[in-house]
């Protein structure tokens, strides 16, 4: 049978079939459209601005290498004016992310970016490791995931970056609508298809590859040979999430468009006004200062639960109320640092070499 | 495996399962019997049970029979038009009927002395909620080849209900002139008719076609589901097919509201599968919907017709409970459409799947959808499934993915063209082509995707002579589609190698190439 020539450019042989639109390409077609389509979100939603300072969350795994690359590219290829920045968090999880900060430090130099790696001893002085070993496995993902998104918009505080880009993908966010819509979660239901969000103290976090699918971002670093960690992590096991995602999977196999489909529907709906009327406004913490929908934000809740040794009763709302009625938190239990917007905290530079 | 029925997790990280029911086994209603079910870790007795389904069916159904809210608490019931059932045969369609009926049409007024209605059989206590009601039953079987014809049984369960009508359609009805002449009151509409590929499927463009004569009903039918890419656009226009017959068909009899049998169940499988069709735009609707045909430029608005579905608080277990402790007869809905695998099917696997483990999350479902509404005013109706329209859909599909290097979006962008692909690139402007009708534009995201959106897999060589167009339902054409200004645009760990490449390897076409 002939080679099928590539249905973009016409003349080279296709050699793959884009998961996204079921074309038939060339390798170097793919390339372009991968890269201007994400060219394409970054620019029509404004995303940046010339000598915007942006952090790219960095794993290490496929979704931030592939990030970073294509960031990296895109930056010079219009010339965005960005100082980019590799933002990565070492959760404390032996064997794990020791492994994949490995891979980060690489891009560090492949990229020629400069490089902060902030850790959750550092700044709530336990790991993941000592979590689990305190509450088990159970609920360990509400701990590591609060965690984390605090300590990127500390990391990022750190670098004095006006903006988190992050390597979350359209697989990703279509799984999040459908998790939201399951377990009714509306304020999250609302926001989970914006491509960025802010809040008031916060620094501006995007999802420049919020169209891009999962299948794609492999595909590109397969053929682009780059360096990455898988970053399936020994602590997750996220029932509720796994179901979220086999279902997912299960339609993305019925019909490909799926997984855009359903971000097109979380953009066409959104919370009634009589609903977002009766949420809770947003305030800062009173102990750390960083955004919360309480007096104490989630961070501070869960490590004082974890500093009382009462971790795995402060998951829930009642929860927390009954670790209230045993009276106040003693004086003398560890505390997140004050969220300040421009702390100083050093930063690791790539060698020259 | 573990409680959740997830292999992959393991059991330390998992929530305890929840008791099946509380302290008690004594109905939490009245207190006093054992209870005979658990509902949602609550236990009913068999007399209990029974009333709190009928009240979960008219506290939905009940605020929107009149036409206007009053001011009083307790408002006489009064609707403004006829009543229209839908009937598939199914469990919930069956209850449907059977609480209907009892609730508003057995004539159960209070008696005077002499056995006559009290206050005379003009007593407004005494009127009905809606003058009269039909049965509107779709048979589907002209779809496939095969297929047993069940109108008959139905008639048979319809009939043992004196105060309804049945109004027996077929699902090739969609495609029959004479039918659309009745309800619409049309003397004629044109069939619209769309190119095919070579592959025997829609084009991308949906470029109309000139019309080819002869076919059946049945035929043109066929025609149209063949053309189709993919089983869950089968499915989906099979659906929508049977919606919009009925829709038309209560409208046509002064129908002013339209009820279903949907299921707490069946509308979580609803919500969830139109979502994951696209549908998010018209999540309103799938749970209740006030429709009228849009009416041609210069004639009178039509009336509203109400599409409620009262069952929507009530689940299929609870269904199923009360069909079997109230003897309805359920004949169950046909297998051979049931078996089509695609999105609906696959959202009924796993919504059936969580409720039997997590039945609080089939309601979380229907309670979340019901808090959502569409973001932006809408464009108009789609011309398919008549439900209403986002406008910039096209701008939209053609901003999140690049399909052709003709867009005049693009322009800036060839410059970066890797240079073994620009041989062949015409970066010309294009000539003026003549404008070709297209439906792009008129049809919904949903609607859209249905007609277009392909399978990873490849797809069948049509069989040789196969028509190189499609016609599409009649009421495609209503508002008169030539006349309307309808033209489109005219524009035609170290993770190892072998790891990599197993997740890409299905999109690959030739392995070899990609050692290049």
């Amino acid at each position: 049978m002939a080679p099928t020539s590539c249905s973009l450019c016409r003349d080279a042989k296709a050699i793959l079939k884009r998961p996204k639109t079921g074309q038939q390409i060339c390798k170097n077609c793919f390339f372009f459209v991968f890269e201007t389509e994400v060219h394409h979100t970054i620019t029509e939603s404004e995303l940046f601005k010339p000598g915007d300072r942006v952090a790219i969350g960095a794993s290490g795994g496929k979704d931030s290498t592939v990030l970073a690359y294509v960031m990296k590219t895109l930056n010079e290829r219009y010339n965005y004016g960005l100082d980019l920045f590799l933002l990565s968090i070492d959760e404390g999880i032996t064997g794990y992310r020791d492994d994949s900060l490995e891979t980060v430090k690489r891009n560090q130099q492949q990229y020629d970016m400069p490089l902060k790696i902030l850790s959750y001893d550092e700044l709530y002085g336990w790991t993941m490791d000592a979590i689990v070993e305190q509450i088990g496995k159970k609920n360990n993902c509400t701990f590591c995931g609060v965690f984390r998104r605090q300590a990127l918009d500390r990391g990022a505080a750190s670098l004095k970056v006006d903006h988190i880009v992050t390597g979350h993908n359209a697989d990703d966010i279509a799984e999040t609508v459908l998790m939201n819509i399951m377990r009714g979660d509306i304020a999250r239901l609302g926001r989970c298809t914006s491509i960025c969000t802010q809040g008031e103290d916060t620094i501006k976090r995007s999802k420049p590859f919020k169209y891009a699918y999962e299948k794609e971002i492999v595909m590109y670093a397969y053929f682009k040979k780059l360096d990455y960690f898988s970053t399936e992590c020994i602590y997750s096991p996220d029932a509720y999430r796994g179901h979220a995602r086999t279902f997912l999977k299960d339609l993305e196999a019925a019909r490909p468009s799926a997984i855009i489909d359903i971000i097109h529907s979380g953009e066409a709906f959104e919370v009634k006004e009589e609903i977002k009327a009766a949420q809770k406004a947003q305030q800062t913490c009173k102990r750390c200062g960083y955004m919360s929908s309480n007096d104490l934000c989630k961070a501070c809740t869960l490590l004082e639960g974890l500093e009382r040794g009462m971790a795995s009763s402060v998951i829930t709302d009642r929860a927390r109320k009954n670790m209230d009625a045993m009276g106040p938190a003693p004086d003398n239990i560890r505390t997140i640092p004050l969220f300040r917007s421009t702390p100083t905290i050093a930063v690791e530079l790539p060698s020259q070499s | 495996m573990s409680s959740c029925g997830n292999p992959a997790a393991e059991e330390q990280a998992l929530m305890p399962r929840r008791l099946k029911f509380g302290n008690s086994k004594d109905c939490v209603r009245c207190r006093l019997k054992p209870g005979n079910i658990v509902i949602r870790h609550a236990v009913y007795c068999k007399e209990c049970f029974t009333p709190i389904v009928d009240m979960k069916f008219r506290k939905v159904l009940e605020p929107s029979v009149n036409a206007r809210v009053g001011t009083s608490k307790r408002p006489k019931l009064k609707a403004s038009g006829n009543l229209c059932l839908g009937f598939s045969g199914g469990l919930g369609s069956s209850i449907l009927l059977d609480i209907v009926h009892n609730t508003y049409f057995s004539g159960r007024t209070p008696l005077d002395d002499s056995g006559k209605p009290r206050g005379g059989t003009n007593h407004p206590r005494n009127a009905s909620v809606w003058p009269s009601c039909i049965v509107c039953y779709v048979e589907a079987c002209g779809a496939f080849a095969g297929m047993q014809d069940r109108t008959e049984d139905i008639r048979s369960v319809v009939e043992r209900y004196p105060s309804f009508d049945f109004v027996p359609l077929r699902i090739e009805d969609a495609f029959d002139g004479s039918w659309w002449t009745k309800v619409s009151g049309l003397k004629s509409t044109p069939q619209v008719w769309l190119e095919l590929s070579k592959e025997g499927l829609l084009t991308d463009d949906l470029h109309v076609a000139s019309q080819v004569t002869g076919l059946t009903p049945v035929e043109a039918m066929r025609s149209y589901l063949s053309s189709l890419p993919t089983q869950t656009a089968i499915s989906s226009a099979l659906q929508n097919l049977a919606r919009v017959l009925i829709l038309h068909t209560a409208h046509s009899r002064g129908s002013s509201h339209l009820l279903f049998g949907t299921s707490l169940t069946s509308l979580s499988i609803s919500l969830l599968s139109s979502i994951s069709q696209g549908g998010g735009y018209t999540i309103r609707e799938e749970l209740q919907e006030e429709w009228a045909p849009v009416a041609a430029s210069g004639s009178k608005p039509s009336n509203v017709l109400r599409v409620i579905r009262p069952l929507r608080d009530v689940t299929a277990k609870e269904c199923a409970v009360y069909a079997w402790w109230n003897n309805i007869s359920v004949i169950g809905r046909d297998k051979q459409r049931r078996a089509i695998i695609g999105i609906v099917a696959l959202t009924k696997n796993f919504v059936v799947g969580l409720e039997k483990d997590y039945p609080s999350t089939v309601s979380t479902i229907a309670r979340t959808c019901e808090k959502l509404e569409p973001k932006d005013a809408p464009s108009g109706q789609c011309r398919l499934c008549k439900r209403p329209m986002q406008s910039a859909i096209q701008e939209w599909k053609g901003r999140i993915s690049i399909r052709s290097y003709s867009d005049d979006k693009l322009a800036a962008d060839l410059a970066h063209i890797p240079s073994p692909c620009r041989g062949n690139l015409d970066t010309s402007i294009p000539s003026q082509v003549p404008p070709i009708l297209a439906l792009t534009d008129f049809l919904c995201y949903s609607c859209h995707t249905t007609l277009t959106s392909r399978s990873s897999r490849g797809v069948k060589q049509p069989a040789p002579g196969v028509s190189s167009a499609t016609p599409l339902p009649i009421w495609v054409a209503d508002r008169g589609l030539y006349e309307d200004g309808l033209m489109g645009d005219g524009a035609r760990r170290k993770i190892p190698e072998e790891e990599m490449l197993d997740t890409v390897a299905e999109f690959l076409i030739d392995n070899q190439d990609c050692e290049e």
